[in-house]
């Protein structure tokens, strides 16, 4: 009984929680003139793949994926190398400011998406960076890296100097010593970064929406809503790419889980 | 092959302005082809700090190192021909014993085929040659260290640096493991700069010994030398276990020349020792706990109450409570004779006493007979 009594709990926590993603994804399968006609099932089996169809091949939905991926891709990339060059910088090297900097990269964490977009926007029109991916991932970038950096500082505090010392009295320069005895016991880092970067990238509807007018650069969340105001809501529809967007997420969290945790664990 | 290690005035200090540290004060040594050299002293006594700045691992504030002909004060350690074994045995935990092992031949580029090669012998003389395909993290804390060694041994340095590789082992390991160290000292061609804070170490291992205190050498000498003749309280109270007594003296002029006043006694000192007493009124004398004999209490003897017995074994370690307050530390052989509270009467040599400058702790002389 005693045994019982979380489960119960746990369960039906699982229940609020998963409910919406089941309908979600069972909303998705449903044809169009199905959705909306009572009685409306929990169950139904007359499922069909009509809404993936239409979104797969009557609207840009694919454009918007490939700019979405490159714009991950992209953050990704760029945030791990210039937040792991950072956290290794600030924990090897003593330099002037290392505090400033310190505080420096928190306060810049504090900004909201909204504050900045009106100046990246004023900046990249005159660098003619809007509509760009590059312009883009720096966006995602200047949200992203501040964390990032903070978390790759705390990461390398915990890899023990005397590693490295080990390498260069076995004849390893610095850089030999940074990749094959420090990065490997950062990776959790690294890891932790990246997926980090590939959220706040994946997810960012600020950015996109301001930076990029172009319809053929817009990322999924700006691409999703169009489809919103376009042809009055196709629900089925929305629904379906909504299961598309979230399933990268989905396996991503499902499989590094471990690494994300433990990557949180150490900096906080 | 090998060659001389030189400190030549060599300083360090941490930080800046007010609070700036000074580890390492105007140390100047040598240390000899293939010696086995220990540095040895209490916790922040700049050991570590000189081994590091020999390793190139820390840059010397002022002074120059020299390996043989070569100044290598500014050289970066890849380019110093040592290898270092570490406090915290650092091996690479992502790395096999055989990767661990084979890393420096590894990073010079050798042929796999040779790199392989060398890992078993290696291995073979650790006694590691069935823990090759293992992980650190699977080893016990004896084998890791072995594995180190192995990783420090393997590309042959002319310098081998150790700082006190055996602190993080059990008591018994540490005791197996020293017997190794010194095993392969005989083997290898290497000089081993050595670094702990045991004296025992040091002692039972060393071809030559610097104590260092509070950033300076003390004094440099082979174990023998710095038992027998201590340069000062210092080392003569931190080597021996236990420490040496230091017990409050006065010199005072007899009938047949100078006599130190000690426990309620005077022991007459031999003339050749006078001319060193020549104004001093005030000493300390230090005497060893094993040099002290305990007697049945007498009315001409140094005479006192034992105020504490520690069984040991074959030996007792005892606390003397001397008439004057003063307490003193005696090993004796273990026997039921003079219990915790009994009245004893202490024993000693003329030639086992060392005078010592009240003030400046510096050493008069060893033996006053």
């Amino acid at each position: 009984m005693r045994r019982c009594a979380p489960l119960a709990l746990l369960l039906a926590v699982l229940v609020v929680v998963a409910f919406p993603f089941y309908w979600m994804l069972l909303s998705s399968f449903t044809p169009r003139e199905v959705l909306f006609k009572p009685p409306y099932k929990l169950f139904r089996l007359d499922l069909s793949l009509a809404n993936y169809r239409e979104l797969l091949f009557a609207t840009e939905f694919l454009t918007y994926l490939r700019n979405s991926l490159i714009a991950a891709a992209g953050a990704i990339v760029l945030n791990v190398i210039a937040a792991t060059l950072a956290g290794y910088g600030l924990t090897r090297f003593a330099f002037p400011g290392k505090k400033g900097f310190a505080f420096g990269t928190l306060f810049s964490y504090m900004f909201p998406p909204i504050l900045m977009v009106i100046p990246l926007y004023i900046l990249f029109s005159a660098l003619q960076m809007r509509n760009s991916y590059l312009g883009l991932i720096l966006a995602h970038m200047a949200i992203s890296l501040p964390l990032n950096i903070w978390l790759m500082w705390q990461y390398f505090q915990i890899v023990p100097v005397s590693l490295e010392e080990a390498a260069w009295t076995s004849g390893a320069g610095r850089l030999a010593a940074l990749r094959q005895v420090c990065l490997p016991s950062a990776r959790p880092g690294i890891l932790s970064v990246a997926i980090f970067s590939f959220a706040l990238s994946w997810n960012d509807f600020t950015f996109a929406f301001i930076l990029q007018t172009d319809r053929k650069m817009f990322t999924l969340p700006v691409g999703l809503a169009t489809f919103v105001e376009q042809t009055g809501v196709h629900w089925g529809m929305v629904m379906a790419a909504a299961v598309l967007v979230s399933v990268p997420t989905f396996l991503l969290v499902f499989f590094l889980q471990r690494y994300l945790l433990s990557g949180l664990r150490t900096a906080g | 092959m090998a060659f001389k290690v030189r400190l030549e005035g060599v300083q360090k200090t941490f930080g800046r302005g007010t609070r700036a540290v000074l580890a390492v004060r105007d140390l100047s040594l040598e240390i000899g082809e293939r010696e086995f050299f220990t540095f040895v002293g209490p916790s922040g006594c700049g050991k570590t700090t000189t081994l590091r700045m020999i390793a190139g691992l820390e840059t010397p504030t002022a002074g120059r190192i020299w390996f043989g002909d070569t100044d290598v004060t500014a050289l970066p350690p890849q380019q110093r021909d040592i290898a270092m074994v570490f406090q915290d045995i650092a091996l690479f935990p992502y790395m096999t014993v055989r990767q661990n092992i084979g890393y420096p031949l590894r990073i010079a580029g050798l042929p796999k085929a040779q790199v392989e090669a060398k890992v078993e012998k290696v291995a073979a003389t650790l006694g590691l040659t069935d823990k090759l395909t293992q992980k650190p993290g699977q080893l016990s804390g004896g084998q890791q260290q072995r594995v180190a060694i192995g990783r420090a041994l393997i590309r042959e340095p002319k310098v081998l640096l150790m700082d006190e590789p055996l602190s993080a082992l059990d008591a018994r390991l540490r005791v197996e493991m020293r017997t190794e160290i010194l095993r392969l000292h005989r083997e290898i061609s290497s000089t081993i700069i050595y670094v702990t804070h045991d004296q025992v170490e040091a002692m039972t291992m060393s071809t030559r010994v610097a104590v260092m205190d509070q950033g300076r050498a003390l004094q440099v000498a082979p174990p023998r030398e710095l038992f027998a003749r201590p340069a000062d309280v210092t080392v003569a109270t931190f080597i021996g276990t236990p420490a040496m007594n230091i017990i409050p003296a006065t010199v005072v002029e007899t009938a047949s020349g100078l006599a130190i006043e000690l426990l309620g006694r005077q022991t007459p000192v031999a003339p050749r020792h006078h001319s060193a007493l020549q104004g001093l009124k005030r000493v300390d004398v230090g005497i060893r706990p094993q040099a002290l004999r305990l007697i049945p209490a007498g009315p001409d003897r140094p005479a006192g109450r034992v105020f504490l017995r520690e069984p040991l074994g074959l030996e007792d370690e005892m606390l003397v409570e001397v008439t004057d307050g003063t307490r003193v530390k005696v090993v004796a052989t273990a026997t039921e004779e003079f219990p915790e509270g009994a009245q004893v009467g202490l024993a000693f040599r003329p030639s086992d006493l060392y005078l010592f400058v009240a003030e400046s702790k510096g050493t008069i002389c060893c033996g006053i007979d």
